[in-house]
């Protein structure tokens, strides 16, 4: 019975041992997951995948010809395929609103998911890296971000409670509102107003 | 107390000591004896420190540049004048390349003027993008990302850079940097990116959420010296868990008087502009940075400790 227990013991202590040695997986450290979603909400979910693939889709479409993203030594044709782009995504989306990806339905949700990385010490800590640049943002679906103002840092764990996006399209925030962010034409894509405290 | 009682005993104060890193891992980076404050060892203005041997690694560092001010164009004409004695190959760029935007015009106020004659003579820039750059500067062929957001490059055999995306550190980059650091082996691994994960800025300072996911695979895939602006000064850091960490942040802003009182600081620089020259020779990694006055405010060699694939 002594020996069983001892033996249990060491194993208890070696297993111990050797968790604490091995490094954290990035994706496996201190921070919650996201929670399993209700049959409800993993609808809402296919719904926001579906309404993102259907805005990615269209921009692949426009993302042709003059406005063709590629590489280049001279800033001015840089310059003149995003802006190319842009004209291009805004006209193709003339009808756009607020609300048309970030449904009424999934902002809460959204907002649900966020809460775990944003209370607690640790969640303060997200929140002050979040806010620590002050945008001036007017927030408008389809319209540009502006250059001139700094794009904020989205915390790793923060990342990692929100629906995962295809290429080129990000969270971001400005000061305490999420947006939907097209990384390859700078363009504000959709909005949720107060996403954080 | 039973004999049981006593191994079960010892057994949990073990235990609660693994937890709590009592069995700690041991730094990989030595100081070496070489690597003298500068107030001690202080160069003559001009003086070049680097060993500057034919077959090295030669490489500048410089952060938080895109002003197109006088500043930039101050460290810029030091960091040319610094070529003349050491001709290092490449400049890599800590973010924030253009402040204030991003038309072809800030492009050329902003970098191509102030750095004309290390463009013009072939040198190339390797960007990091900052939280006042958009990810679309990665199809600016001029910085070299390869139309990235995150890209790593090999100048040179043995050595190899990881230049990240820290504004935007999703799950997808963080697999992408597991994956090359796993296929690097025994190269010279030198991280560069925007935010500090150590820093004594009093404005920015460190950043403990980016540091809770990079730190892990610094340390277990074994990377030498980790890159970074932000704050904007120079801040050489005290070895954290054997790796080394540098703030260059003030090639073209300043934040004067900064620097905190952390513990964290080998060597600090907030009263001028700054930018870094480096040489990499076998296992030493030797370092000189210079003010916008053209004085020498830190230098020293790392060496590089064995590990297990280099041994």
């Amino acid at each position: 019975m002594v020996r069983a227990s001892t033996f249990h013991m060491w194993k208890l202590l070696i297993c111990t041992i050797l968790a604490s040695c091995l490094p954290a997986h990035p994706l496996s450290a201190a921070q919650a997951k996201p929670p399993l979603a209700t049959p409800a909400e993993a609808k809402l979910i296919a719904d926001f995948d579906a309404r993102v693939k259907a805005y990615y889709d269209l921009r692949d479409k426009v993302d042709e010809g003059a406005a063709r993203q590629t590489q280049s030594k001279e800033p001015e044709k840089v310059e003149a395929q995003k802006k190319a782009l842009v004209a291009n995504i805004q006209k193709a989306r003339a009808t756009a609103k607020p609300g048309d990806i970030l449904t009424p339905e999934i902002q809460p949700f959204i907002k649900k998911l966020l809460k775990p990385a944003i209370k607690g010490t640790d969640g303060q800590e997200n929140k002050n890296t979040i806010k620590e640049e002050k945008p001036q943002v007017e927030l408008k679906v389809n319209s540009p971000y502006p250059e001139n103002q700094p794009l904020s840092i989205v915390p790793p764990d923060v990342l990692l409670q929100l629906p995962k996006l295809p290429k080129d399209i990000e969270w971001r925030f400005v000061k305490k509102h999420l947006i939907l962010y097209d990384s390859r034409a700078s363009l504000i894509v959709d909005f949720i107003y107060n996403a954080i405290p | 107390m039973t004999a049981t009682r006593r191994l079960h005993a010892s057994i949990l104060a073990l235990t609660v000591l693994a937890g709590c890193g009592a069995i700690a891992e041991q730094p990989r980076l030595e100081q070496s004896p070489r690597q003298q404050p500068p107030q001690q060892q202080q160069p003559s203005p001009g003086q070049l420190t680097l060993p500057n041997k034919p077959d090295s690694l030669k490489f500048a560092v410089i952060g938080d540049t895109g002003t197109g001010d006088q500043h930039q164009y101050a460290v810029a004409e030091k960091l040319i004048a610094f070529r003349n004695q050491f001709k290092y190959e490449f400049l890599v760029m800590m973010g924030d390349n253009t402040y204030g935007g991003e038309s072809a015009k800030d492009f050329e106020n902003r970098f191509e003027k102030p750095y004309k004659p290390l463009l013009d003579a072939g040198l190339k820039f390797y960007a990091a993008l900052g939280n006042h750059d958009t990810p679309n500067q990665r199809n600016y062929k001029l910085f070299n990302m390869g139309g990235k957001q995150y890209y790593t490059f090999r100048p040179k055999l043995g050595v190899r850079f990881f230049a990240l995306d820290s504004n935007y550190m999703n799950p997808e980059q963080l697999t992408w940097l597991k994956n090359e650091l796993e296929a690097s082996g025994s190269d010279w691994k030198i991280a560069f990116f925007h935010h500090p994960l150590y820093s004594s800025g009093g404005r920015h300072g460190s950043d403990a959420a980016l540091r809770d996911q990079l730190e892990p695979l610094f340390l277990k895939y074994s990377v030498d010296v980790v890159l970074s602006g932000h704050d904007h000064f120079y801040e050489r850091i005290k070895p954290q868990k054997g790796i080394y960490y540098f703030v260059v942040g003030g090639s073209a802003k300043l934040r004067q008087g900064d620097i905190g009182t952390t513990g964290l600081t080998a060597k600090g620089f907030d009263t001028g502009y700054s930018f870094m020259g480096v040489e990499i020779v076998g296992d030493e990694f030797y370092f000189q940075t210079i003010s916008d006055r053209g004085v020498t405010v830190d230098s020293g060699v790392l060496k590089r400790r064995p590990t297990p694939a280099t041994k």
